[in-house]
């Protein structure tokens, strides 16, 4: 095989003789291939890690009475309240959730109390459970103790109220006075209530063990999460479960949203890079062009030039690659620390994938000037034209 | 018997309008030493092209070494070039970036194989043994185009063609160099076509065509 | 339909043979198709014999074990042509190597297609029984028509491929094994990675026990994390893989490294580079078909890792029950329960349901099971070749145990069996199905 050593030694020795113009071509090569890289990497690494988070906080399922008709109301929105206060039994839904692969299950009650001659929508939670399912509450304060209560922060505005103040709260049944704990901004409906204790509200209001809703964490494995709802729905006599897309789907959205943004910016810098390599590529083919025709009047075939041209591209393709890709891994590797916090371990796939797309430059950049080349004359190249 | 290596009837170049050779009528029989003399623009180099393939004529029929030229495809004329001719231009082209040795490596390599050993031998009977290793760039003119020859003949052609080979050398540089042609021909017995305007260097060949405006106009036998 | 698409591989496969047996007897093209043809029909005849008087199991094995002897065949002759090339300083010629006798020939061409015969007819076969007459005769003809064409084909192969003895051999025994790794029972790689595996873990052990340690030693924890490779299932993959490829690595490494005939008898340097650039070019072309036939294998590796199985698996028929609380099902109305398929019921009432099937065992006994089983989520089964398969485990439960309990085969529901047709109490049925379920979705995870 000395046909193939020796080409390739004609190949590295003619790349190595422009060394200004090798480097460019590198440089472009492996930094259109760094940021494939490097984009791919974090893009992938954060579509799990997003699906990761979105899986280990915030519950998945909502257990609704089916009578009621749901309080829509998704950021600003509020469509009004409940026609007929329906309600699910406290008991039946804890012991169901124990059976049923539920890891997490939050009691919510919602009602209008009275305080200082305001109606105030207010719901009952357990605070404990709070803190673990709902993990964006943001609050300005602590978070409280028994007997104490969050109040969302437009609501604070309303009744001039900070961390601190005591409220007088009183329902149909009930009253109770609590100290503000904190003040809570979510961006979504929790931003006009005021949460005390469920027990609290379950006293105000006189409705015994009852609650509204329940939101709950399912386990996942082995059924999907629609027949995981369709059994508990089952079970709980008058209930109707829904999937929380919600927070997953806005999460999903947003990393679509991102990872369509970093593919454009991939895309246009791909077209530079090509577009880059084919002008430096013709520009050689322009200065070498006596070299060409020397080598064809040698009594070279078209392709034996053609391929000559086409090792000088592989080569660069492949060399681009390779640096591109430990590049790309190193900026991915900076951006997962900084950024996410977590530690990239090596991926190997994405050297193929460097690779494959230095080559593609490489070789779509040069397609044009090799054209060229096989069409030369080489008398009129030789000649000085 | 000796054969006519070279074969042509009405053989003729024109580019759009102008016609850079009138019909040329040429036998050249094997071994001999022809020599082509012309002013500038006398389409001695356009005959000299069309000789070593690498133009094709616009009529008249073109037989080389029993092969009709004209038949030829692109392909077929570069196999041509490459086993049947060897050819040395004023400017030494050489591949800048490659030594003495693997310029003439190239020309195996697009013949067969690449031999090592044998491009060495080569080079040394042009008496640059010891400049194997050195690029065009650290060569002299002289030594320049003592690599062209080598590398024009390492395929063993039969037919070596020179366009104005001496022409950036000086006196003794040319006397070497064409002493060198004088040898190598009667030790391989290829055909030389030399292109040329000195009278001096001409008078080396056996035989002396003179083209003036793209037309033969006198031919003689050399005086050496 | 089916059938046709399981076959063309295999089919193509056998077209491959003859054309290479044709490319290295260029002289003896009619002799060569009729003893390709009648070899290929007697293949068929033979497989299908066996399948019918003995059970799957015993036609596959012998199927298998013969590829398996040409495959070692092979190993055989890729060894002596390595040494025959690099030990005794190999000093052969290419135009002067003897043809091997033509008995040896034939031999190896009646050989060839009777194991391609037998291997097609083991593809096509239902569940381990014989294949009836039509398909059967369909195929010989296919057979021995794709022969016919592969030798009309052949002629239009560029004539710079040649084939010497041992890459026929290779390329032969390689289509060979790829036809066979499209079934499962003549799969050849996975038994060969598990006897490797097998091999390596009982050495390792003897090896310890020869040495006197016991197994478990205090061992730094990283030389026992390297001594646990050897017990992983990659190691029996790798060396099967090794063992897989080696004959044909070593074929090809014997032509490249074959010597070049001599050229130093010519003078002039660019005939005799021009005729030692010939050599080359001839010896990549003698490359290429043993490089064929590592692709080949290659992908007889990909089926054999990841098969392709088809489930039949048939949409549950509704079925009510009639005044008496009893489903009953004829045999042989628009659905044939003896047919050796999986049927699949639904039963609704009330607000209750349960899904069953009826199967026609290959002891010709009916039985009638649920759609689940006792351990696993009710994901119900589906028919592979010879088994049954749950889909939530993946386990094939073969088709004989179908019908007694236990495990992770389907749970029996009793049944009466009149006539012309199966009668099963919708009370009973229903009851089971509900037990069984409320049981299996207990589990977290549901067992396994």
């Amino acid at each position: 095989m000395h046909r193939w050593r020796w080409l390739i030694h004609i190949v590295l020795k003619s790349l190595a003789y422009r060394q200004g113009r090798t480097m460019l071509l590198l440089g472009v090569l492996a930094m259109a291939a760094s940021l494939v890289t490097s984009l791919g990497i974090v893009s992938s690494a954060m579509g799990l890690r997003v699906a990761e988070e979105v899986r280990k906080y915030g519950a998945n399922l909502v257990v609704l009475p089916a009578a009621a008709r749901m309080e829509v109301g998704s950021g600003g929105l509020d469509f009004g309240t409940i026609a007929e206060p329906a309600y699910l039994s406290q008991e039946e839904l804890l012991r169901v959730a124990g059976r049923e692969g539920v890891t997490d299950c939050s009691l919510h009650l919602r009602g209008h109390l009275r305080s200082g001659g305001l109606e105030i929508p207010a719901e009952g939670v357990d605070f404990a459970v709070i803190r673990r399912l709902y993990p964006w509450w943001q609050l300005q304060g602590g978070w409280p103790d028994a007997d104490e209560a969050v109040i969302g922060i437009d609501l604070a505005a309303r009744l001039k109220l900070k961390a601190g103040d005591l409220i007088r709260a009183s329902g149909t049944a009930g009253a109770g006075e609590f100290r503000v704990a904190g003040v809570v901004s979510t961006g979504g409906e929790e931003d006009k209530l005021l949460f005390i204790p469920l027990a609290k509200m379950q006293e105000a209001l006189g409705v015994g063990s009852s609650v509204s809703q329940a939101r709950l964490l399912a386990q996942t494995g082995g059924v999907t999460l629609e027949q995981r709802a369709a059994r508990l729905q089952s079970l709980l006599s008058g209930s109707v479960v829904r999937e929380v897309r919600q927070v997953a789907r806005t999460s999903e959205g947003l990393l679509k949203k991102v990872q369509l943004l970093m593919a454009l910016v991939t895309a246009v810098v791909l077209i530079a890079a090509a577009s880059s390599v084919a002008s430096t590529m013709s520009m050689t083919v322009l200065e070498r062009g006596k070299e060409i025709g020397l080598l064809k009047a040698m009594g070279a075939t078209r392709t034996g030039v053609l391929l000559l041209f086409c090792g000088e591209a592989v080569a660069l393709g492949l060399i681009g690659g390779g640096v591109g890709y430990l590049l790309g891994s190193g900026i991915a590797r900076f951006v997962m620390k900084t950024v996410f916090m977590v530690s990239a371990g090596i991926d190997l796939r994405f050297a193929g994938l460097s690779c494959a797309v230095s080559l593609c430059l490489a070789l779509l950049g040069s397609a044009g000037p090799m054209m060229s080349v096989f069409r030369l004359d080489p008398v009129r190249s030789l000649r000085g034209e | 018997m000796v054969t006519d290596i070279i074969e042509t009837r009405g053989l003729t170049r024109s580019y759009g309008e102008i016609c850079a050779l009138k019909p040329l009528d040429l036998l050249v029989p094997e071994g001999e030493w022809l020599s082509v003399m012309g002013h500038s623009g006398s389409g001695k180099s356009t005959l000299l092209n069309l000789l070593g393939g690498l133009d094709r004529p616009s009529g008249g029929s073109l037989q080389l070494g029993g092969e009709d030229l004209m038949t030829l495809s692109e392909d077929g004329l570069a196999r041509f070039r490459r086993e049947f001719v060897g050819i040395i231009f004023q400017q030494h082209h050489l591949v800048p970036y490659l030594t003495a040795l693997e310029n003439v490596m190239m020309a195996q390599y697009f013949h067969s194989v690449p031999d090592e050993a044998e491009a060495c031998m080569a080079l040394e009977r042009v008496g640059l043994g010891k400049r194997l290793k050195n690029r065009p760039g650290e060569l002299s003119g002289g030594e320049q185009q003592r690599v062209c020859i080598a590398r024009a003949i390492i395929n063993s052609p039969k037919l070596l063609l020179g366009d104005e080979p001496t022409g950036n050398l000086d006196h003794q540089n040319t006397g070497m160099v064409m002493e060198l042609l004088k040898e190598l021909r009667s030790e391989q017995q290829f055909t030389i076509i030399l292109v040329t305007h000195n009278r001096e260097v001409a008078d080396w060949g056996d035989r002396i065509i003179c083209l003036d405006d793209g037309a033969l106009v006198r031919e003689e036998r050399a005086g050496r | 339909m089916m059938s046709a698409l399981k076959l063309m591989p295999l089919l193509l496969a056998w077209g491959g043979i003859v054309a290479a047996l044709a490319r290295y007897f260029p002289a003896r093209r009619t002799w060569l198709l009729i003893s390709c043809a009648s070899s290929f029909v007697g293949g068929l005849a033979g497989g299908n014999l066996l399948l019918t008087l003995f059970k799957g199991e015993i036609a596959s094995g012998a199927v298998k074990s013969l590829v398996g002897m040409c495959f070692l065949c092979l190993w055989v002759v890729a060894l002596a042509a390595f040494y025959r090339v690099t030990g005794s300083g190999g000093r052969s010629i290419p135009g002067e190597r003897k043809k091997p006798y033509m008995s040896v020939a034939s031999g190896a061409a009646s050989l060839a297609g009777l194991l391609a015969g037998a291997i097609c007819v083991c593809r096509l076969a239902p569940q381990g029984a014989g294949v009836p007459l039509l398909p059967l005769f369909v195929l010989g003809v296919a057979g021995a028509l794709l022969a016919a064409v592969a030798i009309g084909v052949e002629r239009f192969v560029p004539a710079d491929i040649t084939v010497t003895g041992e890459s026929l051999l290779a390329l032969i025994v390689s289509l060979l094994l790829f036809a066979s790794s499209f079934s499962l029972q003549l799969d050849l790689f996975s038994p060969l990675s598990m006897k490797v595996m097998k091999f390596i873990h009982d050495f390792v052990h003897q090896f310890f026990e020869s040495m006197l340690m016991p197994d478990h030693l205090f061992f730094r924890r990283d030389v026992w994390e390297y001594i646990g490779y050897l017990f992983g299932s990659s190691v029996g993959f790798w060396g099967a893989l090794l063992i897989w490829f080696a004959p044909v690595i070593l074929i090809c490494a014997a032509i490249r490294l074959e010597r070049l005939p001599s050229v130093v008898h010519i003078r002039q340097g660019a005939q005799r580079r021009k005729l030692l650039a010939a050599f080359i070019r001839e010896r990549r072309c003698r490359l290429t078909v043993p490089c064929f036939a590592m692709l080949i294998l290659g992908v007889a590796v990909y089926n054999s890792r990841f098969p392709r199985v088809e489930y039949w698996d048939p949409k549950p028929v509704a079925v009510a029950m009639n005044a008496s609380g009893e489903i009953v099902i004829p045999k042989k109305a628009e659905i044939d329960l003896e047919d050796g398929k999986l049927h699949k019921y639904l039963f609704k009432q009330g607000g209750r349901e349960a899904r069953f099937m009826i199967l026609s065992t290959p002891d010709g006994h009916l039985t009638v099971t649920l759609d689940a089983c006792a351990i696993c989520k009710p994901d119900g089964y589906g028919q592979a070749e010879g088994a049954v398969i749950c889909y939530y485990c993946k386990t094939l439960i073969p088709l004989e145990t179908v019908g007694k309990p236990g495990g992770c085969n389907p749970v029996p529901v009793p049944f009466k069996v009149g006539a012309d047709r199966v009668s099963i109490d919708a009370m009973t049925i229903l009851n089971r199905w509900s037990e069984t379920v409320t049981t299996t979705s207990r589990i977290k995870g549901g067992g396994k």
